[in-house]
């Protein structure tokens, strides 16, 4: 075979006050041309540092302690000065990242950021290079490049700013893309595209691929060869086929079992690789309902300008949530999927009451004066960090709403916050420790605390898992799972992953543009998806080929 | 083109602004103590001429009056009549236009130069000796005062070396240069650190931004990061910076004139408010406001030439 990059030894330090603390050891791997390897981790993993240490491009503070990394007919390039760097740069070695948006220069046309390279470094003249740009937006799928090329980053789409940000990676013809998250900050679908798109150009360029992902499942889809990451060292590596049927590392079983769709519903997810538990029953209320939302409308007025005012041109408007309704009985789970956009934040805030309804009707059962709403409706939230003010210690987190709400005496109030902290499993010695000093899945635990505090009949959970790790998920979706079975709590998971609705929710709404393109019981819409939407996020999600042989292992525990 | 459409309809709503500036100014120099005309003809003028003299300048009218009439005569674009000077404002204020207007671009030059090449200088060195030397020179900037500065650069510089005029304007072009040179760069000394450290800290940012590590990973090298990337996502905040101290800076003019001893708008203001010309007081401030304007409109421009997300 015909190698093209080795990676022997590979160690990062970062440097701190205390001193140089490892966060890469003794990472190897080798690379073939044409082939696709997936780096799979955590964050933490050290997968994206390892990345960037192939191409010298370590945050300030990281330094490459030992380590070879071989490109053929380059050298080592750990040894090279900095302008032979450059020669690798972009024209061996190319990488696109998550984020395309701050990714892409925002006031340098998107033409002169993909034809840079070409004239800076192959001397192609202005309009030649142009030229190769447009050739090279046709060829990623832009629709009209030609109109393209002359547009502004802020003017595309997430979707077509990572292929603008693949046609500047590929212009001077590299013959190994590395691809650090490149699909986690977009929907589902265009997630699917963006990956068809690499895999048509690994056939049409015989590009080799270094995909660093924390989605197990789309490595499985792209990727020969994956090496699984943890805490800085490469735990498990091999074919991935042979990977996801027979892990053998702890860290991969638990990585694998914590993957949605190997969960069967009813289930608790299955947490360091034990096999799924069987979740506690809910009595499903059936009868009165919580809840009832009819024809609700949600408008957002587009801003205006002097000049529109001048010219009394009519206000326009947004419809965010266009003639939305449902009912939730107690112990309900209700699951709300659709791509961002389509609406189902909005229909949380204004459920909760942070924004108003433009029409419509939101009914709570029960007396309004004798427990006002936000003593019913309680809202959990996307980003646990920064859902939590910085100055706040988790106690005093917790004791706030007790105050301000009159619930319960001062001298019970420290009794209060420690029983709340235990229900969602904080550690007590965490009470004094400040949103900072807390992990992504602790925060989030602190924030399910805060709005149990009020003792709400329902839960709202906005995307509550999506900025958390695939093993962190797991831990928290179970803590919602017991809670809602435990508390009787109906519950509505907004989420873009139907895997994890599936999982949880009897029921599910599928929204887009702020319409329900289709409602119904959760195992009949995976079944047999009745609208063309629901069936295109279905096809989207990864996985329907890495996972699709034999048993999945999760399954094999249950009865 | 679209996106400069604003450019039409600003100036407009800049009218309202003027006209709160002409009223305030009115009241404010007219609820001063003492009266132009007994500064004009001295302490022992007979009563009949005083009220003659008031008559003819038409300030025995009730105020609102005189305000409309300072109105209607601002759109004939009549300023009125300087009470000291005797002459038109108008007049009296275009022969002091050049020196003050030449002393604040002359100054914006020196301090743009100045904070362009130190903040590169510091932002390409962050952390080394470079950048911990600019940074001292900033404070030092910041925390001298500049009336003082000037003294001690004319001590220096013009009475021990000779090299530069201690005062004045000069009469030729080169003249002008020559002898705007020391004031100018007294303006620029304390202009220059403010934009420097705010020039150094965004250059800092956007090279650490996610597009210039794109950009570094595309095969650019740093020096092409830097002036491609870096450089212009970088100038934004401080264009709006600048925009905001060049109005401090037109009032500023009123001290450096005064110390150098340069026959502009300034000193003029000085000598008008000392003798309670009104009309003279009233058009110098009509100019310094439309000047604000301008600047401030100019800053526009630059803010959605150099961002095109910017629309205003």
């Amino acid at each position: 075979m015909n190698e093209l990059l080795t990676v022997a030894g590979l160690a990062i330090d970062v440097l701190t006050r205390e001193g140089p603390r490892a966060l890469v050891r003794d990472v190897g791997f080798r690379l073939n041309r044409g082939e696709a390897l997936g780096l799979v981790g955590e964050s933490g993993s050290g997968k994206t540092l390892t990345c960037r240490a192939l191409v010298r491009l370590l945050p300030s503070a990281c330094r490459v302690v030992a380590g070879k990394v071989t490109l053929s007919g380059a050298g080592d390039l750990l040894a090279m000065d900095e302008r032979a760097l450059t020669e690798v740069r972009g024209r061996r070695v190319a990488m696109i990242f998550q984020n395309p948006t701050s990714h892409l220069d925002p006031v340098m046309r998107i033409g002169e950021q993909i034809a840079e390279g070409l004239i800076l470094h192959q001397g192609l003249d202005r309009s030649v290079a142009r030229r190769r740009s447009i050739e090279l937006l046709d060829e990623v799928g832009i629709a009209d490049p030609a109109h393209t090329v002359d547009a502004w980053p802020h003017q595309l789409s997430g979707g077509m700013r990572q292929r603008a940000m693949i046609a500047a990676a590929l212009a001077c013809e590299p013959d190994l893309l590395i691809a650090d998250e490149p699909t986690t900050a977009l929907d589902v679908t265009i997630q699917a595209q963006i990956i068809d798109l690499l895999r048509r150009l690994r056939g049409t360029h015989g590009l080799a691929v270094i995909l660093v992902s924390h989605d197990l499942a789309l490595v499985g889809d792209f990727c020969e060869r994956v090496a699984v990451m943890r805490a800085g060292r490469i735990v498990e590596a091999g074919e991935t086929a042979a990977i996801l049927a027979h892990p053998r590392h702890p860290y991969t079983r638990e990585l694998i079992g914590s993957q949605p769709r190997l969960v069967p519903p009813g289930h608790y997810f299955p947490v360091s690789g034990a096999p799924a538990e069987r979740a506690p029953r809910v009595k499903l209320g059936g009868g009165a309902p919580l809840l009832e939302v009819a024809d609700l409308v949600v408008t957002f007025q587009r801003p205006r300008r002097v000049l529109d005012l001048v010219r009394r041109r009519p206000a326009t408007y947004v419809r965010a949530v266009d003639r939305v309704g449902f009912a939730l009985a107690s112990g309900d789970a209700l699951g709300i999927v659709g791509e961002s956009g389509s609406g189902k934040s909005t229909l949380a805030r204004a459920i909760v009451g942070l924004v108003t309804p433009s029409a419509g009707a939101i009914r709570l059962v029960g007396d309004e004066r004798e427990t006002p709403r936000y003593r019913r409706v309680q809202m959990i939230f996307q980003d646990p960090l920064s859902a939590l003010n910085p100055r706040l210690s988790v106690a005093q987190t917790l004791t706030e709403p007790l105050i301000v709400h009159r619930l319960c005496r001062r001298a019970e109030v420290a009794t209060r916050v420690a029983a709340l902290m235990a229900e969602v499993g904080l550690d007590p010695a965490l009470a004094h420790r400040r949103p900072r000093q807390l992990s992504g899945g602790q925060c989030q635990r602190v924030g399910i605390a805060r709005a149990l505090a009020l003792s709400p009949a329902i839960l709202i959970a906005d995307e509550p898992t999506s900025a958390l790790d695939v093993t962190i998920q797991a831990q928290i979706l179970n803590l919602l799972i017991r809670l809602r079975a435990e508390r009787q709590l109906a519950l509505i998971l907004i989420s873009h992953d139907l895997e994890v609705v599936r999982r949880v929710c009897e029921r599910v709404i599928v929204m887009r543009h702020g319409r329900v393109v289709e409602e119904g019981p959760a195992e009949r819409i995976f079944a047999a998806p009745q609208a063309g939407y629901t069936r295109e996020l279905l096809a989207a999600i990864p996985g329907t080929r890495g996972f699709s042989g034999g048993t999945p292992l999760a399954w094999q525990g249950v009865a | 083109m679209e996106r400069f459409r604003f450019l039409i309809w600003r100036p407009v709503q800049m009218l309202p602004v003027l006209l709160g500036v002409t009223l305030v100014t009115f009241v404010l120099v007219r609820s001063l103590p003492g009266d132009p005309v007994r500064v004009l003809l001295g302490p022992r003028a007979r009563p009949e001429m005083i009220a003659a003299t008031r008559h003819q300048f038409g300030l025995d009218e009730p105020l609102p009056v005189q305000y409309l009439f300072f109105l209607k005569n601002l759109l004939a674009g009549d300023l009125g009549r300087s009470i000291m000077y005797r002459a038109p404002v108008f007049e009296v204020i275009a022969e002091r236009l050049a020196p003050t207007f030449l002393l604040i671009a002359y100054a914006l030059v020196l301090s743009i130069l100045l904070a362009t090449t130190f903040a590169t200088l510091a932002a390409r060195n962050e952390g080394r000796f470079a950048d911990h030397l600019v940074r001292g020179f900033c404070t030092a900037g910041l925390g001298l005062p500049g009336f003082w500065l000037g003294i001690l650069l004319i001590m220096l510089l013009s009475v021990r070396l000779g090299w530069f005029p201690v005062s004045g304007y000069g009469e030729t072009w080169l003249g002008h240069l020559h002898h705007l040179f020391l004031p100018a760069l007294t303006v620029a000394i304390a202009l220059a650190p403010v934009l420097t450290r705010n020039l150094r800290a965004t250059l800092i940012e956007q090279m650490g931004a996610d597009h210039a590590q794109a950009a570094r990973s595309r095969g650019l090298t740093e020096g092409e990061v830097f002036r491609r990337h870096v450089v212009p996502n970088a100038l934004l905040p401080t264009v709006n910076l600048l925009g905001v101290n060049l109005g401090w800076l037109i009032g500023g003019t009123v001290v450096i004139e005064s110390v150098f001893s340069i026959p502009g708008l300034g000193q003029l203001m000085v000598a008008s408010i000392f003798t309670r010309d009104y009309m003279l007081v009233q058009g110098i401030t009509l100019v310094f406001a439309l000047t604000i304007v301008a600047v401030n409109l100019t800053v526009d421009v630059l803010t959605v030439a150099l961002d095109p997300r910017v629309v205003l």
